[in-house]
Parts: C-alpha cells; structure tokens; sequence
C-alpha cells in the first residue's frame, strides 16, 4: 500500500512515498521561494521512479503548517484535492508534531522559526499537544532548556505516528496558519 | 467534429470558479464562489485572505459544478486555468488545483490570460467575428484592443494611469460608499444629474486614456468643500463623474470605429457591467452600425466560463503547458500570440 508524504511548509519541498509504511523514495528539494514550480513535478518523478501511476496511492499525509503562507497552501490544496478525487483518506499533521515524533521520551518545546519570529508548541512524551500553537516575534522569543529547533527528522518515526491520527474529509483540510496576519490584530 | 469539453478554473481575485465549456461556446455547468461579503468588511480585497478561501472551498466548487454536469472529470479534455494577471496567492491556489487534476486524469494543461477570458466571455453568447474592435473596462484595465483573428491582438490604447474601474472605487470611498465601489456609485449616479464641472480627461486624438486627473479633481473638490463647510450632493457628485469617465471611453471608441474598419464590436471586464456604460456604447454601436456584443451580466465579472471560452483556441492550437507553470502578478496579453 502507497502513502504520499507531502510537506511543503518551509523552502525546502519534502516529498515521500512510503510502501507498506517503509519508505521507498524520498525526495527533498530547495525551492527558493518557488513551491508552485516545482512540488508537482517532484511528486510526478517520485511516481515515476517507482513506476507507479497517482492512481496506486491509497493515503496523503500532508504538513498543514506552520509555516510559508504560500507554501502550506499549495501543498494542502494539492493534497486535498488528491485525497478528494482519488476518494483515498488524507491526514494532516502539523510542522511542529512532525518534530515532536521524534523524542517520545521526555515533554519538548519545539521551536519553528521563521523570518520574524518563531512558531511554538509543547508536546508531551505521547506526543500530544499541551494547550495551543503560538507565534512569537523573535525579540519577544526567551530560549528554554526543553526547547527543540533544529533535529533531523526520523521519518519512519512519523509514519508510524500518522498511523494513530484520524483521518479528515478532504474539503475541510485548511491549512494551520498560527499567525495573525495584519486586518486580524 | 468530436465535442471539445474544457474544464476551466479561475481564481484570480476574490472569486473562486469552475466551469464546464463545451467548444469554447456552450456552457455544459458553471459555479462561481464570491467573497465578497467577506472582503467588504476591510473595504477591499485583502489578498491573504482571498487566497485561503480558495484552498477552503476549491474541492467544494468542483463537487457543485460536477453535480451540475452530465460530463465526467474522465470525459474531459483539458484542463484550462487563469495564470496572470492577478493576486499571486490567489491565482497559484488555482493553478496548483489545476495541476493536480491533469496529473490525476492525464488531461493536458493549458494557460490562460485572464483578460483574454473577459474578451472571450463574448464568445459564449456568439461566435467571435474578426476583426474586432475590444473594450476592456475593469479594475486593472482600461484597453482598445484590435484582434485580426483569435488570439491576434494589437492594444491601440491603454490607460496611461488609473484603470477606470479603479477610480469608481475610489470615487466610492471619497463618497463613503460601501465595496464594491463600482456598482454602488452607478447606483447613486441614476439618482443625481452631471451639474458639477468636470476636468476633461486626456483630450488628444490617441486612444489612451487617462482617469488619475478626474480621480484628484473629485478627492480635492469633496475636500475643499468639507473644508468650506459647504454640503455636496453626492447624487450629482456620482453622476458627474461617470458621465465624464464613461464619455471619455466613448470618444476614443468612437475615434477607433471612425478609423478601423471591424466586423465587431465587443466590451468586456467588470465594468461591463454598468448599465450606463452599456448604454453609450450601444449609442455608438449603432451610429457606426458595428454589432456590439456585450457579455451577460454573470460573464462580465470574474468567472471560469469565459476562461473555458478563451482556453479553447489554444486547445485547438495544440497550445499547452507543463507542470513548471507559475502565476504572474502581471503579463501582457501580446505574449499570448
């Protein structure tokens, strides 16, 4: 069984294709501030490589955020609509949460940065959120002891994780802004 | 030959549409999603928000416009989405939807101006006839345009400043009318008379146009006489305004028809809406016995149908895109020969 793995919150496009819960190709592209040229060709490749057709895949997991405005977007709306016409389950999980799967053991901050400030979060060992998201500008930012920013990823630990979230209908997939933009203060 | 079925997606402002086009004429199901009201709480588009609505409701605007249908997504035969000029994040929901969809079913894909779309809207009432004579008239435009054939465009004149819907709005908000501003101020017009004197917009024998002059002329004019303490009618203040931009519009159109000789004479985009603005134009139609074609009232705003129109040249051009297409804030209509 094919999963799709999409994450196009940050510069950097992460596209995987898990089989059976393994990863089978992964593949991670810089963007430069360009995810709509470039996220639908990687995912065509990826396709391609396996030599499977759009039509194999049977789950979309999506990062809804925080993150690049623009990014999330394209990557939800590409999701959701795959979710909805392939009539397969779509999940989301948010920037932070895909950090937090990585330490199981112990309560993290994790620490999404941003040009302007940072995106926070607190997940206890489960790895449940504790209260809300919340965006603080950098000047504002105090560094905790618990605090998580930079970590490489297990992504065979964040499949497994997925496996535990509930799936969503895909017209109601949004992406996780956090951020208030300005009409909003 | 074998009936053409273009899906046509089209967000590149505050509307989020779909449309079913059968040979670039025959609308087969047709949806457009307004935010509107949303945005008439800020008093204009907020370009964040519009772009988040169309990720929340693009899925749902399909599902309408396929229960509306006895077409398939399978049946399709491409795929056609506005890709410039517009609100980036607004226009990339749409193009990235339109992707996904020609990568599910393996339809190409193909690019379309939005202006071109308002133009086209004229073709989904009757075929276009060549040569033509187009006046473009919206928030972002004020264009003569020449077509030889389909997609053969020359723009004899443009607004050298404000486009002339642009300047309705903000004659709206000096008057202290709600978005959307055009409609509002054609609306207060009918009920005032042209009694204040306006200044005379480009008076020369091209066919620009130019509006910022008359735009200043009213936001100084209701200044000073707040300042004075004098009461303005602002019936007369709306009248006077439309009927010197509109007049404008009708001199140079006339200009063109006096010296171009066309088959046809079309007006497309927002503000071929008001109903003043088709009025004249009728007037002139008729003194130069041109046909004038003038899309309905739910094809001159913002919508997919007319997207599908102007897709379909290109489809028969053989005129496709690949997964690398990008939004453009801006691009000339010339570039899409």
């Amino acid at each position: 069984m094919y999963t799709l793995f999409i994450d196009t919150h940050s510069d950097k496009i992460i596209v995987i294709l898990y089989k059976d819960y393994q990863i089978k190709i992964k593949k991670e592209v810089e963007t430069d501030h360009n995810h709509s040229i470039t996220t639908i060709p990687v995912l065509m490749n990826v396709l391609k490589e396996e030599n499977i057709e759009v039509i194999d895949l049977k789950e979309i997991i999506v990062v809804n955020g925080p993150g690049s405005f623009t990014g999330i977007r394209l990557g939800v709306t590409i999701a959701k609509t795959l979710a909805y016409l392939l009539k397969v389950p779509i999940k989301t999980m948010s920037s932070l949460l895909l950090k937090a799967t990585s330490f199981s053991h112990e309560e993290v901050r994790i620490v999404e940065r941003e040009k302007n400030g940072v995106f926070l979060g607190i997940f206890n060992k489960e790895n449940h959120l504790i209260g809300e998201y919340s965006y603080v500008n950098n000047s504002e930012y105090k560094k905790e002891d618990n605090d998580i920013e930079n970590i490489t990823i297990d992504y065979e630990k964040v499949i497994l994780f997925t496996k535990k979230l509930e799936s969503i209908n895909p017209h109601i997939v949004n992406p996780l802004y956090v951020k208030k933009i300005e009409v909003q203060k | 030959m074998k009936d053409i079925y273009i899906l046509a997606i089209e967000s590149s402002c505050d509307e989020t549409s779909i449309a079913i086009v059968k040979n670039g004429c025959k609308i087969e199901s047709f949806t457009v999603l307004t935010q509107m009201d949303t945005h008439a709480e800020f008093g204009g588009v907020v370009p964040e928000i519009a772009s988040r609505m169309h990720t929340e409701n693009i899925t749902m605007v399909l599902e309408e416009t396929l229960n509306k249908s006895s077409i398939t997504l399978e049946e399709i035969d491409a795929i056609a989405v506005t890709y410039a000029p517009g609100l980036l994040g607004s226009l990339l929901v749409g193009i990235e939807f339109a992707k996904t969809l020609s990568l599910i079913y393996k339809k190409p894909l193909i690019a379309v101006h939005h202006t071109i779309g308002h133009i086209y809207a004229n073709a989904l009432e009757k075929k276009l006839q060549f040569p033509l004579l187009a006046l473009v008239v919206s928030g972002g435009h004020t264009d003569l345009i020449f077509m030889e054939d389909d997609y053969k465009f020359k723009i004899l004149g443009s607004t050298l400043d404000d486009a002339i819907g642009e300047c309705y709005d903000k004659v709206a908000r000096v008057l202290g009318l709600k978005y959307p501003g055009g409609p509002n101020v054609e609306k207060m017009a009918l009920k005032g008379k042209p009694i204040y004197k306006m200044p005379k917009p480009v008076n020369d024998s091209s066919y620009n146009f130019s509006f910022s002059g008359l735009k200043s002329h009213i936001i100084n004019f209701v200044h000073n006489e707040h300042q004075r303490g004098h009461e303005i009618c602002k019936e007369d203040l709306a009248c006077s305004f439309q009927v010197t931009a509109i007049d404008e519009v009708v001199r140079k159109v006339e200009l063109a028809l006096k010296n171009i000789k066309v088959e046809q004479f079309i007006i497309a985009g927002g503000v071929a809406a008001s109903g003043y603005l088709r009025e004249e134009m009728k007037r002139v139609a008729d003194k130069y016995q041109i046909p004038l074609s003038i899309p309905e009232m739910k094809y001159c705003t913002d919508n997919a149908a007319m997207i599908g129109a102007a897709a379909y040249p290109l489809f028969l051009q053989n005129k496709f895109v690949d997964f690398t297409l990008n939004a453009k804030s801006q691009a000339t209509i010339e570039e899409n020969e």
